[in-house]
């Protein structure tokens, strides 16, 4: 788009216009994409901290307040209660999934098998099911007690005793339905570390006498760590945005920020100024966490780890 | 015994049982996780079971599926993502390539805008439509108070330069804060668009709010693409007398062709799982107009009627058409590797 030819000092004598016209452009789209990248992120951020008054000008100077921040911690909204109920499922999801998950990626890696391929590529393609697909039974499964049973074999007074026991708005059931989708990529994200480690270490190691698990605890372990970090980046991004789960499951005793944010779309409009203010807790530490994992961008989105 | 290779040539031996406490916990939280909804949903597709009406369940075979393909609503919503998933991926990839290509070149400014490209990333999918529903406001959308800048600017520009009288712009009624465009213009914008109400704006729009997400992402991995290829080549091309637009065509693009293709099928694979932005943006309306395939199986299953019979039929619809592109994509990142 932008290339402009080549100049060797042969070439050139002394910079034409036109190269300067081309600098010109180029520093233009570039702004532009600037402007293009940080205005809903920016628009957001000023909205947070804009008055009752300000939140529909277009003002860029306006005295900034913390009102929308203490109306959503209040009692009405409780964003303290959905930050905990966010945290708690992003993190024991986080717990379940690593362990599990390197273990696979050290087989995965290290072992040939019958089916090895096959049953990797059924890792990996289940987390490219619909989101709904999983929810539909799940629902019903979490609903009553005994839901994996047809509800015609029980009788139906039994349900009405135990109607409390219900999964649903848990953070167990919550923890369950992100596991679908963090562990897929999860596995693979860690195999393509595994992968690049050389071999060698792990073969001394099995010639001195060491087990499966010993080699993983000590040579696996410590090496792939920085892949550690950056599944469970990925895996805390993801499970922090997730939506439709927390929706459909959550809602009453176990709120999300997520479905806190959709709170703020009441029967009479989105109260705007609240609405921001919960965007700006949601963006706060997944920009945070969005700089540690830069450099491994490119095998978040293609393991799938990017929603 | 299962024999052990590892990158090197060696091959060292350990016990199946190894192998099977290593890859056990995985499988079974899996099969749990998504083989059972699987199966579980398979089955229900094929029975009538509303749980408003308790005690009606009946195996029906496949009433539920030729009911699908009868009901204007699922019909309309395949159109719709089919539409939806054209507008996000033509533009999420082609808007990537563009900023990569622009960034290409090392500079100050192109090191700074790289780094900016993450942000995005930051925003959960639900925040995006609210974000950008709150943006296309027609009180207080600040795109609407951006447009009215530029076209007011270009009619500046213009008249400036003698091709027009700059009053000849306010023939539309240029207010303030408004966007009113000149319908001798011809821009498919009217005075009074509002752009959520619209249809095919608001489906736009929506494509837009993940395009807005996507293409930072895409352009990073083209300019990881593009920072592998040797710039030998481009010098070579150059020196050769090829053109910008001749490199462009007969260099970047095929060497970009393999990223191309992942970041296409993932995006398709994304868009036909649309869900987040339909619910806080524009809630599937106007009418139907945004009413995606996940979101009517969300409205059937849990939403009015708790129909969990028709809504897994749906949902299978659905499985089938993404399993298609799971699989290729699947396949492509296999041969990669």
């Amino acid at each position: 788009m932008t290339v402009t030819r080549a100049r060797t000092p042969a070439m050139t004598g002394r910079p034409r216009p036109r190269l300067r016209w081309g600098n010109l452009m180029d520093t233009f789209a570039s702004l532009l994409v600037v402007v293009f990248v940080l205005l809903p992120i920016f628009w957001l951020t000023l909205t947070a901290f804009k008055g009752q008054r300000d939140a529909f000008s277009l003002r860029l100077f306006f005295e900034p307040t913390l009102a929308n921040f203490r109306t959503i911690f209040s009692d009405t909204y409780r964003a303290g209660d959905m930050l905990v109920d966010s945290l708690v499922v992003s993190s024991i999801t986080i717990l379940i999934t690593l362990p599990v998950a390197i273990v696979a990626a050290y087989a995965f890696s290290r072992f040939r098998f019958r089916g090895s391929d096959l049953l990797l590529v059924w890792v990996l393609a289940t987390q490219f099911l619909p989101p709904v697909v999983v929810l539909l039974p799940f629902y019903n499964l979490f609903r009553r007690p005994f839901g994996w049973l047809p509800e015609s074999w029980l009788d139906v007074s039994f349900f009405d005793n135990l109607s409390r026991f219900t999964l649903l708005d848990t953070y167990a059931a919550l923890i369950i339905l992100n596991l679908s989708f963090t562990l897929p990529y999860a596995i693979w994200l860690l195999k393509g570390f595994v992968d690049a480690l050389p071999g060698e270490l792990e073969e001394a190691a099995y010639v001195d006498g060491s087990t499966t698990f010993g080699v993983l605890r000590h040579i696996t372990f410590p090496l792939i760590l920085p892949g550690i970090i950056v599944s469970a980046a990925f895996a805390f991004i993801s499970t922090w945005n997730e939506f439709i789960f927390a929706l459909v499951v959550g809602g009453q005793r176990v709120t999300t920020v997520q479905v806190g944010l959709n709170l703020m779309n009441s029967a009479t409009g989105v109260i705007w100024g609240q609405m921001s203010a919960v965007g700006v807790l949601i963006m706060v530490p997944l920009i945070a966490l969005s700089f540690l994992i830069r450099r491994h961008f490119v095998s978040g989105i293609t393991s799938g780890a990017v929603k | 015994m299962v024999a052990l290779a590892p990158p090197g040539e060696e091959t060292l031996i350990h016990s199946r049982r190894t192998l099977f406490w290593l890859l056990t916990p995985a499988v079974a939280l899996l099969l749990l996780t998504t083989t059972y909804p699987l199966v579980y949903a398979l089955a229900n597709s094929f029975r009538y079971w509303v749980l408003s009406r308790p005690g009606q369940e009946r195996w029906v075979g496949f009433e539920n599926y030729t009911r699908a393909f009868g009901d204007s609503d699922f019909l309309n919503s395949l159109l719709v993502s089919v539409n939806y998933t054209a507008l996000a991926v033509v533009f999420a990839v082609s808007l990537g390539l563009g900023i990569a290509l622009l960034l290409q070149k090392a500079s100050r400014l192109h090191t700074f805008v790289k780094v900016l490209l993450i942000f995005p990333f930051a925003v959960s999918p639900a925040l995006k439509g609210f974000s950008f529903r709150f943006m296309l406001d027609s009180h207080s959308g600040v795109f609407d108070a951006i447009a009215d800048v530029i076209v007011r600017s270009v009619g500046w520009v213009l008249t400036l330069g003698g091709l027009v009288h700059y009053p000849a712009f306010q023939i539309g009624g240029l207010e303030a804060g408004r966007l009113t465009l000149l319908p001798a213009l011809k821009f498919p914008v009217t005075a009074d668009t509002i752009w959520l109400a619209d249809g095919f704006w608001a489906l736009f729009w929506m494509a837009m709010s993940e395009v807005w997400g996507w293409a930072p992402l895409f352009a990073l991995m083209f300019l990881g693409a593009l920072g592998s290829i040797d710039t030998d080549i481009f010098n070579a091309a150059r020196i050769d007398g090829a053109t910008s637009g001749r490199i462009f065509w007969h260099i970047t693009l095929p060497l970009l062709r393999p990223v191309i293709l992942i970041v296409t099928l993932l995006k398709i694979i994304s868009s036909l799982r649309m869900f987040d932005q339909v619910v806080t943006m524009t809630g599937g309306g106007p009418g139907r107009a945004t009413e995606t395939i996940n979101h009517l199986i969300y409205q059937v299953g849990f939403g009015r009627g708790l129909d969990m019979g028709y809504a897994s039929a749906m949902a299978y619809i659905l499985v089938v058409a993404l399993s298609l592109f799971a699989f290729l994509y699947v396949r492509v990142l296999f041969r990669r590797a």
